[in-house]
């Protein structure tokens, strides 16, 4: 007993440690955001070199675009970091001193990585981020699982970089300079090499951003770390890949300048990732029993929506039409800030939520939202916006994308127009997806009775993750209801399409020249105070003075309704899964044990599974196809010496007759 | 000069077509003494060609690096295979994995590569093209009759006649390397050929046999 005091000890002051760095990472958040907010306001921009060697310098570049992501990063590394200290004292588990230094790293290395202004400093950033998120995931020490999807992490993100360094030493070959501003003016005239570039960059951010098949990190990294940096990998870091997206095709190559500057294709790869990544995305979420997983499979789905407005903003400007392309861009970065938003908020829920129960899987909640109102609340709210409801935050970038994709209808290109629809459709299916999806993550979890004693004995989180949340929560509302401000801080920025942003109505969302109905969000909270005011009303005022009773509903007479009898998320899914039969796959599997066949039943155990596309269509044989060449490569080595001897004979004389 | 029969008579090429009989010979020889005497042969006309060419030239270091030669790939070397080759009590070569007539028929193919696709190099006096030719034959007939074989012996003593060419090839392309390198590289034979004979034994020993097919249960 003597010896475990010092270890307390230790802990304890970890403990203040911790929280310390944590208000610091806060503070230094805060006066990040407000520097950029400064910056993209007054349209500042700073330039900084920090000379390494002769020929070697690491530059920054502040304003526009990097100034509008530090803004996200800012925004959520606020909440987090203030979450985050309630959350490290709360969780216990592995040494935590450790992971809030590395966090401190991943916050500024990220910050880096926006603010990037040559190749060498992007480069180092990128690193930086991708390691030190990889050490938070597998923070978790005493887990095994959290290694290996550190593992898989690693590999994916490094497979990543691997692109994005083809690329830029494409981009250096070409024009022979680091700097991103000479570089953008050395490839005007490249040809197909930019097209290279583009596709190359395409594959490597897109493997951080997580679009489908090179998302299969998402899933397995974020449940494995801890929930305050899923909020920050999920928030932020992913967005990074769409920086470097927007980076590459709209800042270095010039997309959004007309025909001239990029291909129409280019557009059209990137809506239909965009398609593809926002249905799957929110198909497999579906299916999750996983809380953690689902919400890393719904940010596929964000990234998907994302670019789907980055991918018709190319498309229109293509075709001329830089009111509209203007108004895609600028809806895919409204969905960037909002889906940061809301995608932290929720993992910090679901953060609170694992943190109390113990268990990540949806089937052992329930019942929580007596247990732990606040943090249902704040949970509710994230998933109302992430369902695209209003008056939150979610409906307002969801509905301008779908507004340009719908107005796509105008190119002239029969593909384009195509695709506009194809996708229009997509989106619509992952609103209604991501609504069921979210119902079924809320329902289950925080509705209902306790499934489990864990969920039972539930504890509300302590002051500190509640503010983090609180705060994210207010943001919701109010990045729903001010959609102007934002469009018009959007404005800002000096990308070439974004300067035909079109007026906006101050506080509204109509768009002034291009004649379509205007919604005033204002307008959208109030007609969604008075329906929340005549529920409240409606049956006071119908059921008049009626004594009223209370009983378990739906209890048929059984009397005691035990928490097995309730819908559970398997179950809830299950008509989806019908449905989609043809994507999903699922095995199902029903073991029976009786006591007298067939009436009396001992054990019922049913089992499904749906089968991962991706990994079923696209990894299983990549996999296969390197086995089998390594398995043609083993038969060289036979282990006869002489053979051996026979290969350097060979050799020899090939080499004698060729070179002689 | 009277010195020049030696380049007149052309005395270099004919020792070095010995040389390369000699290992061409090697092919059809089965019995394990015989085999060895071969490469006695070809090391001591190695060395008698050194020892031509120091007197052409009138180079001293030349005369001694024959001698070291002699004494050791003629004498020492052979000498301790042929203890080696008694105390494991292999007397003949087990059927090679090509047969002889064949093998010749190899060698002499290889040979005839070598001659048409080697191009000239920069010789020194009293030598020829034919010299490097016959040397990089040597090489590759010398790896192709370890291919062939399948006892470790005979492994061993085709490694040896590799060098023998290794060491004819770079004789004739310099004025002989430094004495002080020459003495190196002897040193080297002389010591690659006791630890391989050391060798043997172990796998001897480990194996009970010395046939090389036994070796590739060592593959994971």
């Amino acid at each position: 007993m003597e010896t475990d005091r010092p270890d307390k000890a230790v802990s304890v002051v970890n403990g203040e440690i911790s929280s310390a760095c944590y208000l610091l990472y806060a503070a230094g958040c805060l006066f990040l955001g407000l520097f950029s907010l400064r910056d993209l306001l007054f349209g500042y921009s700073w330039y900084l070199s920090l000379p390494l060697s002769g020929v070697l310098s690491l530059s920054f570049g502040g304003g526009g675009l990097s100034a509008y992501f530090v803004i996200i990063l800012s925004l959520l590394g606020f909440c987090v970091s203030i979450y985050s200290v309630g959350y490290t004292k709360h969780s216990g588990g592995g040494s935590p001193w450790p992971s809030f230094f590395i966090f401190g790293i991943f916050l500024s290395s990220m910050c880096a990585v926006f603010y990037s202004a040559n190749i060498p400093a992007f480069l180092i950033s990128w690193e930086t981020m991708s390691l030190s998120s990889y050490f938070l995931v597998v923070s978790d020490t005493t887990n095994i699982e959290s290694s290996r999807a550190g593992l898989l992490y690693a590999v994916m993100t490094h497979v990543g970089t691997a692109f994005i360094m083809a690329a830029f030493m494409v981009m250096f070959f070409a024009t022979g300079s680091l700097e991103f501003t000479a570089i953008k003016a050395g490839l005007a005239g490249a040809g197909g090499l930019r097209s290279v570039i583009f596709v190359l960059a395409l594959t490597g951010f897109g493997t951080k951003a997580g679009i489908i098949p090179l998302h299969t990190w998402l899933p397995r990294a974020h449940p494995a770390a801890p929930s305050n940096v899923s909020a920050l990998m999920s928030g932020v870091m992913i967005k990074s890949g769409i920086y470097g997206i927007l980076l590459v095709a709209f800042n270095i190559l010039g997309a959004g300048a007309g025909l001239s500057a990029a291909p129409l294709w280019w557009g059209v790869a990137v809506l239909s990732a965009g398609a593809v990544s926002s249905v799957m995305g929110i198909m497999h979420a579906l299916m999750e029993r996983d809380i953690k997983r689902l919400l890393a499979y719904s940010s596929v789905e964000n990234i998907g929506i994302i670019l789907l407005g980055v991918g018709a903003s190319m498309i229109f400007s293509c075709n001329n039409l830089p009111v509209l392309a203007g108004l895609a861009l600028a809806a895919a970065l409204y969905h960037t800030l909002n889906h940061a938003v809301f995608k932290g908020l929720l993992f910090m829920g679901a953060g609170s939520v694992v943190n109390t129960t113990g268990t990540k899987n949806l089937e052992e909640m329930g019942g929580l939202i007596k247990r732990m109102p606040w943090t249902g609340l704040f949970f509710l709210v994230g998933s109302i916006a992430i369902c695209a409801l209003p008056p939150f935050n979610g409906f307002m970038s969801e509905w301008l994308t779908f507004q340009s994709l719908i107005m796509g209808i105008k190119t002239s290109v029969v593909l384009a127009k195509t695709l506009m629809l194809l996708s229009g459709a997509a989106l619509a299916l992952t609103g209604a997806l991501a609504a069921s999806c979210f119902v079924k993550a809320f329902g289950i979890s925080f509705l209902g009775v306790p499934r489990s004693r864990e969920a039972q004995a539930a504890k509300e989180a302590p002051a500190a993750m509640l503010l983090g949340m609180g705060i994210l929560s207010l943001f919701c509302l109010l990045l729903g209801i001010f959609p102007g401000y934002i469009l018009k801080l959007l404005s800002g920025i000096p990308l070439p399409v974004l300067g035909s942003l079109p007026q906006f109505v101050p506080g509204g969302l109509a768009v002034f020249g291009i004649g379509s109905s205007g919604v005033l969000p204002v307008t959208l909270l109030g007609s969604f105070l008075a329906g929340a005011a005549f529920i409240f009303v409606f049956p006071l005022a119908a059921g008049g003075g009626r004594k009223s009773t209370c009983a378990d509903p739906w209890d048929c007479g059984i009397q005691k309704l035990t928490p097995r009898m309730q819908y559970t998320a398997t179950a809830f899914t299950h008509p989806l899964r019908r449905i989609f039969k043809k994507i999903y796959k699922p095995r199902k599997e029903v073991r029976i044990e009786y006591i007298v066949k067939p009436f009396f039943t001992r054990e019922i155990e049913y089992r499904s599974e749906i089968t991962p596309l991706a990994e079923a269509y696209f990894y299983r044989p990549l996999v296969r196809a390197l086995h089998g060449l390594a398995h043609f490569a083993k038969r060289l080595q036979s282990g006869n010496l002489q053979l051996y001897l026979g290969y350097i004979l060979g050799t020899l004389v090939v080499l004698l007759v060729v070179w002689g | 000069m009277p010195k020049e029969w030696v380049v007149v008579y052309s005395i270099t090429d004919f020792i070095t077509v010995g040389m390369l009989l000699t290992v061409v010979a090697m092919n059809s020889l089965k019995r394990m003494e015989s085999f060895l005497r071969a490469y006695t042969i070809n090391s001591i006309l190695l060395a008698a060609l050194m020892a031509v060419s120091a007197f052409y030239l009138d180079a001293a270091h030349l005369y001694i690096a024959a001698a070291v030669t002699l004494a050791s790939k003629g004498v020492a070397i052979p000498l301790l295979l042929r203890k080696v080759v008694r105390s494991l009590k292999i007397t003949h070569e087990a059927e090679p994995n090509i047969n002889t007539p064949l093998s010749l028929v190899i060698s002499s193919v290889l040979v005839v590569i070598v001659y048409s696709s080697l191009s000239k190099g920069i010789f020194i006096e009293g030598f020829t093209e034919n010299t490097l030719k016959v040397s990089i034959s040597i090489i590759l007939i010398s790896l192709f009759i370890m291919i062939t074989r399948k006892k470790a012996v005979t492994q061993v003593i085709g490694l040896l006649l590799m060098e023998n060419g290794l060491f004819l090839a770079g004789f004739s392309l310099t004025y002989g390397m430094s004495t002080i390198i020459e003495l190196g590289v002897v040193f080297d034979v002389l010591m690659g050929a006791i630890i391989l004979g050391v060798f043997l034994s172990q796998i001897k020993k480990t194996f009970i046999d010395l046939d090389l097919d036994k070796l590739t249960t060592l593959k994971g």
